[in-house]
């Protein structure tokens, strides 16, 4: 066993230099890196000798791209941040308190945080992480002070229930009982507001359920829609709306 | 929400230490609140670490561009999941840059002779200002690879700038797997040591 560690952690310069074939060893390595944190602090060290190494590598970039990458971040949406328990100890430890005082939230929160931890059951060992920063956002959403939720029927069936967290801007979405889309369509949230902007596609459902989706960038005066769309989704929207919900 | 302001010139007067580290972690900061200025001076200090580092690992020019391309807009797209107590904004997107380099290495080897043949088409390329750029930088670690055995600098360079797994490297130089891993990390200990990373 001492043996098997001490040849996990010699992997460490390997694993910083990016030198692991991926797959099996990678992941061996990255659960080991979680529980180790000398050897955390080592792959740190190590990424900086790395960065240093690219500094040296450094070569004026070509000339076109500059403007090609600037145009393209002006035209791509940011992801919002990934909230790690860790890093936020106040926020977290304030995740339950509303729950007295939220009488219309509880039930939407209980079917949001039911139904995320049933899918995250399903999810691979890779998804798990994405799946714990997307769980830990919600929670932020459904703890933050003075949640607002809405509920209201999609005009072609089944009902969108949205957790508006309006002091942080953001909103979680649960639909059920959405009829079923054919193959290549899919259904997508907008927020409405001065401009019309693509607020995340709804994931496949489960018994009839939409996992919650988290939307940031919620302004005042917004409303939330969906229409049905061609996949992956489009830019603005082109069908029918199916629903205008007021935030 | 909607920044228009595309000033880059106004962050670059900000304090700087060492490769301006703690300034390009506030640049960071506020890229990920969608400040498109701070994103160009970001982009003018990092595109030729990030195009560089990736056309050393896969040399064809025209790819490096792709790859740097996505990677510079996977830093746009991802600031706010940049943690600065887990390292330096340089730090972040090098190892972003790298690992996009080494999975295109990884995926793309069966299709090398086809890669080889549009990359003659995009071939010039300033060879002077690429001897001429960040030669500090250059010399620091010239330097500190120098102080490395023969098998500790062969294995690092040829696993960060050639791109190929330890395993690879372990054929490549004829020493065992064990001999190899030991070899790469003793000798980034000693760069680290070196280089006075902390």
């Amino acid at each position: 066993m001492r043996l098997l560690r001490h040849d996990l952690h010699s992997l460490s310069g390997a694993y910083a230099l990016d030198a692991l074939e991926g797959g099996a060893e990678r992941d061996r390595f990255n659960r080991h890196l979680s529980r180790c944190q000398s050897c955390a602090a080592e792959v740190r060290g190590f990424r900086e000798v790395a960065t240093a190494m690219a500094f040296a590598a450094s070569t004026e970039a070509p000339p076109g791209m500059r403007t090609q990458v600037l145009a393209a971040a002006a035209r791509t949406r940011q992801l919002p941040p990934e909230v790690r328990t860790h890093a936020r100890p106040k926020r977290a430890r304030a995740q339950l308190p509303w729950l007295p005082w939220l009488s219309g939230a509880v039930a939407m929160a209980s079917i949001a945080v039911a139904v995320f931890f049933g899918l995250a059951q399903s999810h691979t060992q890779q998804e798990l992480n994405q799946a714990r920063a997307q769980d830990q956002a919600l929670a932020l959403v459904l703890s933050a002070p003075q949640v607002k939720v809405l509920s209201q029927t999609v005009t072609n069936g089944g009902t969108a229930t949205v957790v508006l967290a309006a002091s942080r801007h953001e909103l979680a979405v649960i639909t059920s009982g959405l009829p079923a889309l054919p193959a290549g369509k899919v259904y997508q949230l907008w927020l409405i507001g001065k401009t019309i902007v693509s607020a995340g596609l709804l994931p496949a459902a489960t018994s009839g359920q939409t996992k919650p989706v988290l939307a940031t960038g919620v302004a005042k005066g917004d409303a939330l829609g969906l229409t049905v769309e061609p996949a992956p989704g489009t830019t603005q929207p082109t069908t029918k709306v199916l629903l205008a919900l007021p935030l | 929400m909607n920044p228009s302001d595309s000033d880059a010139s106004r962050f670059r007067a900000a304090p700087t230490d060492r490769r301006g580290e703690r300034d390009l972690d506030d640049l960071l900061v506020h890229v990920a609140r969608g400040d498109q200025g701070a994103f160009e001076a970001v982009y003018d200090r990092l595109a030729g670490p990030t195009y560089g580092v990736i056309r050393r690992v896969l040399r064809d020019p025209a790819q490096s561009e792709e790859v740097a391309q996505e990677v510079l807009l996977e830093v746009w797209r991802t600031a706010a999941r940049f943690d600065p107590a887990v390292g330096g904004a340089a730090t972040w997107v090098m190892t972003i840059a790298h690992r996009r380099a080494i999975d295109r290495v990884r995926s793309t080897t069966a299709a090398a002779g086809r890669e080889y043949k549009t990359a003659d088409v995009h071939t010039p390329h300033d060879e002077v200002a690429e001897a001429v750029e960040a030669s500090l930088d250059r010399e620091r670690v010239r330097h500190c690879l120098g102080s490395l055995t023969e098998v500790q600098r062969e294995s690092i360079t040829l696993a960060y700038y050639g791109g190929y797994s330890y395993r690879q490297v372990s054929e490549l130089l004829s020493v065992t797997l064990g001999a190899i891993k030991t070899r790469i990390r003793d000798g980034l200990i000693r760069m680290r040591d070196c280089l006075g990373v902390s």
